[in-house]
């Protein structure tokens, strides 16, 4: 076992520690570098995955429905079906969450607003709709896991710690579960929205009688508005309860500390009991107006 | 076993609010808008108490 050798407070202050790519260490004149540059095989893998993913959510969801609803008559529409390119390109090219998960999936929008045929529920039927939802999540998951991953310099040396011996607390392998739960119910949550509005029967039938002619825009419209309930949702329900767990983030410290002291309250909150009141008065106000 | 029952109570919760926002689109769909916005309420109701249970099931200690 390396036995640490005490400095005089010059050597001490001479030590200097750049936390970067290349670790440098100044001892007493003599420089000591460990070259450990960040391996950019991880990144070059991340980039190729982002980049598959994302072709595949653009064919599968904008060019190939475009093709066969004629959308590619103009140098202007075949610039607007490739306008998702360029907001992938950018950021694989930039690496930024923000382009990778926010413009490009919005870029994919702006073809289907101007052109709302590319996205009729005649073009795809379910497994068809399946599949590209499948892709979508491929992409969203994979692009935020590879975004977020960090591949740290190779250590100098290593040392297991005792408790990395011991089985994994029941405790954290009940968070895990629980977090794959909300997972699950996050990609399931809005599949289902979708799938409802685009090939629910009744209303398709019901869209067709009302408004003939106007499916196409009707459905984006349905889509648009179960897309943004959904974040909605998200943002309340799924973040929500997950919040109180994120760790590692100095912006959010404060909140932190009170986000956990609620989340070790055993006992429901206000909002809990509000939620229970305002649900049986509802359903109480439901069944007055159904039989007014 | 009170963490089972709280995992459960929110999985039924947070799935079975999806039923209110089902009905909600069906009746919009027939232009029943007062109907829609009620059983939406009871929607967002239903899933913020399915969130309260996750967050107990997440708290509870062995």
């Amino acid at each position: 076992m390396p036995v640490p050798v005490p400095l005089r407070a010059p050597a001490r202050a001479r030590i200097r520690l750049r936390a970067s790519a290349t670790i440098h260490a100044v001892i007493d004149g003599a420089t000591t570098a460990f070259d450990a540059p960040m391996p950019r095989r991880w990144r070059t893998f991340a980039d190729a995955v982002a980049l598959a993913l994302g072709l595949n959510v653009w064919l599968s969801l904008v060019l190939v429905p475009a093709i066969h609803v004629g959308a590619l008559g103009s140098a202007a529409r075949v610039a607007l079906v490739a306008l998702p390119l360029a907001a992938l390109g950018a950021g694989i090219w930039r690496r930024s969450e923000l382009l990778l998960l926010g413009a490009f999936p919005s870029a994919l929008l702006v073809p289907i607003s101007i052109e709302p045929a590319i996205a009729s529920p005649h073009l795809y039927g379910p497994v068809r709709f399946l599949v590209v939802a499948a892709g979508i999540v491929a992409y969203l998951l994979s692009g935020s896991f590879f975004a977020a991953f960090h591949e740290p310099a190779v250590p100098v040396s290593m040392r297991p710690l005792a408790s990395a011996a011991a089985a994994r607390p029941a405790r954290w392998r009940r968070r895990e579960r629980v977090y794959w739960e909300l997972t699950v119910l996050a990609v399931l949550c809005p599949a289902l929205g979708l799938y409802w509005v685009n090939f629910d029967p009744g209303i398709a039938g019901f869209l067709a009688r009302m408004y003939a002619g106007r499916v196409a825009g009707m459905l984006t419209l349905l889509n648009v508005a179960v897309l943004a309930l959904w974040l909605i949702l998200y943002l309340h329900v799924f973040l929500g309860a997950l919040r109180p767990h994120r760790t590692g983030d100095r912006d959010v410290v404060t909140d932190l500390a009170i986000a956990r002291t609620e989340a070790q309250k055993g006992r429901p909150r206000l909002r809990f009991h509000v939620a229970v009141a305002g649900a049986l008065v509802f359903m109480g106000l439901l069944v007055y107006l159904r039989h007014l | 076993m009170r963490r089972y029952f709280f995992e459960i109570l929110a999985l039924a919760l947070i799935g079975g609010s999806m039923f209110f926002f089902k009905e909600s689109i069906d009746y919009l769909s027939r232009r029943d808008y007062i109907a829609a916005l009620v059983v939406m309420v009871i929607g967002i109701s239903v899933i913020t108490v399915g969130k309260e249970m996750a967050r107990l099931a997440l708290v509870q200690r062995d």
